[in-house]
Order: structure tokens, then C-alpha cells, then sequence
């Protein structure tokens, strides 16, 4: 789980390759200029002060947010106003949001179900044991029956991720998906993060959790002010690093 | 001035009369009404003017005339105004009943499209953006999670709209259609005793406006059984606060088959 060497993360193909990218909300440059290779298989963290930009950036990846200048690339397929081209995109890109998301009208199983019903057009047996599988993986399975106000918000987290996974996702982003947990519930969903990166799934991931990153990230990424002002692996982002903006940010969330 | 049960007995099948087309009228509006309004609030949410406009002026229109005004507008104006005397436009703006289900399905749409909106808009946003990120075509995010949430957050407000509206049918004799309250009216002319025919029609519309209330009352409950779930959640909590033994809700029938 350790940094994998950088010369052997060059050598792997490009699964989201990000050129030049600019957005705007407004006046407001939210991204700029922004290059980007991950590697398939590779886990980036991307952390910074809020309002940098680490959530519009990988937003952008599956189009949540339409990046207005620059190109991105997923596995091959560009992401562009084409809606097949999108829908493509988010097959091959799951996400997990900071306020669960869940579709508070339907099971937990439902919840799974939904996206391989209709998406993948998978019959209700073989959705159910999908579903069923990546609810067990990530240690909530039985709870298949219940509605997601009855979960905890650390389950309800849990089941975001086995939702996303049950479109078997060659990428997953997670925008900081622990920020809106109790302490307490915090380390059950790292745990499944963890498990998840050790099975060898591209990860993008936003987050504050630094113990996170050290463990799991090969390489950090810090962004201030809609840039990426720092890139590193976890080792040298961490103990060594290079810009002041990233030593401050560090001083300020490693007491 | 009294109640006179004679009266109301010999006049009852009179009013059941009245009452199948009070009834006849308010579903058949209260179908064309949810029909129209659903496209309606998409049309009005919209972000292109062409769709959005059209719908915010039916709205604006239709929401600020009287019912009754409306009646009479299409009773005895459409027909003038589109020429229509003869063939199948002049038959239908010759019949009363189908030109009461027009006049009053514009009213009533107009107000229904406002609480699908409503209920449209108060969908959490991350909720469709969740969906659309598992590669949900933007039709089935539509169908599967916006429109439900939609119904469920609105029905409320909708059934106090078709209370309201059912019982605002009795307007409709100013067009010469015999409803209940016409036939209410009826009675009295005949008898001069107003308080036995009234009072029963009375009577009448409150059993069909508290029918209506349960039908959609069961349907809530039908529909929002996660949050009944939720508030069951709320009470184990509770009992937990009390020190008796806690008992997940899940796992309850699995656990006592064990024992």
C-alpha cells in the first residue's frame, strides 16, 4: 500500500489526463490552467484550503462541472458536450460526495440496484447480487432492507461506495468523503477507502484526513487558488515540501 | 325552519344524482389537471425562455381568473370567438358538462403545476447529481428520483388543492350543469325550505371531501414509508434512553428465530 516508485508510475497508461484546464464560475476563476496525469491505478490526494478548487477539479472529471477551456481524457474517451460521450464517462468514473447522497426513497439494496437496472440494463437477479456483493465488501449488507435515514452516517457513507462500485467503475473520485462524519464514524470509511486502494482501483480522493493520505496516496496534490501548487509523492509531500504555501497549509492542519 | 327528514329521504336519489356528476366532474378534472401539470412545471422550470415563458403566462392567467369567470368564458364565449357553431367544436362548447371539465381544468392546473413546481425545485440538488454520476440518463434521474421526491414533498399542498377545488365545483350551475348543489337549489325553489336540501348536500360533500382525504392520506403513508421507517429508528433510540434492552429493527425477526 506504501508510494509506488514514480519511474514505475510513468511507465503505467494514462487514465485521466488533464491538459490546460481553465473554469470559471462568473468572474470568479475557480481552475486554472490546470495539467494533470493519473496513472491506472494510482491513488492522488488532493487537499487544500476550501475554495481552492479540489472539488471543481474533479467535478470536472465526470462532468458535474463543465470545465470551459483546456481537455480532459478518461480512459481514452474525451469529456465534452456529447452526452454519449458523458454517459460513457460516468460508467467508467464512480464518485462519492461529502453528504452521502443517498435516495432517501428507496432501500439500501434499491439505492444499489438502481444504476445497474437502468444504466446497465442488468436483469433484477443479477442487480440484486451485485448489489449484494459490494454491500457485503464494504461491510453493510446487512442492512440491505433498511431505508438510508435508519443508517448511521457512516453506513449510509459505506453504502455510497458500494452504490458507486456496483457500476464497476475503473476510477472512483471521492469529494471529501469523510468531512461531514462524526469523528467516531470517520475511520470505519477510510477503512473501506483502504481496502479499496488495495485492490489496485484508480483513486482520486479530496480530503483533509492526512494519516489517509500518507498511508494510501501515491502521490499529494495541494491546490490554493484554483492552482496546483504542489504535486509529490506522499513522502516528500509531507516531510519535505517544497512551497511555502504548502509548508504554511501543513503547519496549519498538522499541529 | 327546521330539519325535515321526509324531505331529505324522498329527495335522496335526486342528490346522489347531483352527487355521481359532482363527482364525474371533479375526477375527471382532477386526472386532466394532474396531466397537464406535470409537463407544465417541467416546461416552467425550464431554462429556455420558449418553454419557460408560455407556461409562467398560463400559470399567471389561469391562477388569477375566478373559477366561475372562466365557466362562462368558455360556455358562451369560446364558441363565438372560434366560430365554432357547427360540427364537433360547435357540439363540444354546446355541452355544459364538457365545457365545465375546460374551464375548471384550467383553473385547477394552473394551481397543480405550482406545487409540482415546488416540489420539483425542492429536490436536494446533490440527489440528481448523485444519480447522473452513475451514468443515469437524464430521463430516468427525471423518473426515478426527481418526480418521486417531487409527488412526495408536494402531496400535502395537492390534496388541500383538490379539497378545495372539489367543493368549488358548486359553482358550476351558473352553466346550466345539475351538480349537487344544483340539485340542493332545486329542492329548495320546489319546497321553500332551505335548510333540509342544503344541509344534506352538505353532508354530501363532506363524506366525498373526507373520502378524498384518506384515499390520499393511505397514499402519503404509502409513499413515505422510509420516513415512518426513520421515526420507528427514533423510537428504539428512545427506548434505549429509558435502559431498557435496545433492539435493532432488522435484525429483530432474525434474532428472536435464533433464540
Amino acid at each position: 500500500m506504501s508510494a509506488a516508485p514514480l519511474a514505475s508510475e510513468a511507465e503505467r497508461p494514462v487514465a485521466v489526463a488533464i491538459r490546460n484546464v481553465d473554469k470559471w464560475f462568473g468572474n470568479f476563476q475557480a481552475l486554472k490552467q490546470i495539467d494533470l496525469d493519473v496513472h491506472k491505478g494510482e491513488k492522488i490526494v488532493i487537499c487544500g484550503p476550501s475554495g481552492s478548487g479540489k472539488s471543481t477539479l474533479i467535478r470536472c472529471i465526470n462532468r458535474l462541472e463543465k470545465h470551459d477551456s483546456g481537455r480532459i481524457v478518461v480512459n481514452g474517451i474525451e469529456v465534452s458536450d456529447s452526452a454519449r460521450a458523458i454517459l460513457d464517462v460516468r460508467r467508467e468514473v464512480g464518485m462519492v460526495f461529502q453528504q452521502f447522497n443517498l435516495f432517501p426513497h428507496l432501500t439500501i439494496l434499491e439505492n444499489c440496484m438502481l444504476a445497474p437496472r437502468l444504466a446497465l440494463s442488468l436483469p433484477r437477479p443479477k442487480a440484486e447480487a451485485l448489489a449484494m456483493r459490494y454491500l457485503a465488501r464494504v461491510h453493510v449488507a446487512e442492512q440491505a432492507g433498511k431505508y438510508p435515514a435508519q443508517l448511521s452516517g457512516g453506513q449510509q457513507q459505506r453504502v455510497a461506495v458500494a452504490r458507486a462500485l456496483c457500476m464497476e467503475p475503473r476510477i472512483m473520485l471521492f469529494d471529501e468523503p469523510t468531512s461531514s462524519l462524526d469523528p467516531e464514524l470517520i475511520k470505519e470509511v477510510l477503512e473501506v477507502m483502504e481496502e479499496l486502494a488495495a485492490d489496485g482501483i484508480t483513486m482520486l480522493c479530496v480530503t483533509h484526513e492526512m494519516g489517509f493520505a500518507r498511508r494510501v496516496a501515491d502521490r499529494c496534490a495541494f491546490m490554493d487558488r484554483g492552482e496546483i501548487v504542489e504535486i509529490a509523492p506522499a513522502r516528500r509531500f509531507f516531510d519535505a515540501p517544497n512551497s511555502p504555501r504548502l509548508q504554511a497549509f501543513l503547519s496549519q492542519i498538522l499541529h | 325552519m327546521k330539519f325535515d327528514p321526509a324531505l331529505a329521504l324522498h329527495s335522496l336519489s335526486a342528490m346522489l344524482h347531483g352527487l355521481l356528476v359532482t363527482i364525474a366532474l371533479a375526477a375527471l378534472v382532477v386526472a386532466l389537471g394532474l396531466a397537464i401539470s406535470i409537463p407544465l412545471a417541467v416546461a416552467r422550470n425550464s431554462q429556455r425562455p420558449v418553454l419557460a415563458w408560455p407556461a409562467a403566462a398560463y400559470v399567471i392567467f389561469f391562477r388569477g381568473t375566478p373559477a366561475m369567470i372562466l365557466l362562462f368564458l368558455v360556455y358562451f364565449g369560446f364558441g363565438q370567438v372560434f366560430g365554432a357553431r357547427d360540427g364537433l367544436l360547435g357540439a363540444l362548447f354546446s355541452n355544459a358538462f364538457l365545457c365545465a371539465v375546460i374551464g375548471f381544468t384550467l383553473n385547477h392546473s394552473s394551481y397543480v403545476t405550482e406545487i409540482v413546481r415546488g416540489g420539483l425545485l425542492a429536490v436536494p440538488k446533490g440527489l440528481e447529481e448523485a444519480a447522473a454520476a452513475l451514468g443515469i440518463e437524464p430521463r430516468d434521474v427525471f423518473l426515478r428520483i426527481r418526480l418521486p421526491l417531487a409527488i412526495r414533498y408536494g402531496l400535502k399542498a395537492y390534496q388541500n388543492e383538490v379539497i378545495l377545488f372539489t367543493k368549488a365545483t358548486a359553482v358550476v350551475s351558473v352553466i346550466t350543469v345539475v351538480d349537487l348543489t344544483a340539485v340542493a337549489n332545486n329542492i329548495f325553489y320546489d319546497t321553500y325550505d332551505p335548510f333540509t336540501p342544503l344541509l344534506t348536500a352538505a353532508a354530501f360533500y363532506w363524506v366525498l371531501v373526507n373520502v378524498i382525504r384518506f384515499g390520499l392520506a393511505r397514499f402519503d403513508g404509502w409513499l413515505n414509508v422510509h420516513l415512518v421507517a426513520d421515526e420507528q429508528r427514533d423510537r428504539v433510540v428512545m427506548v434505549r434512553a429509558d435502559g431498557a434492552v435496545p433492539r435493532p429493527i432488522a435484525t429483530a425477526g432474525i434474532s428472536e428465530a435464533a433464540e
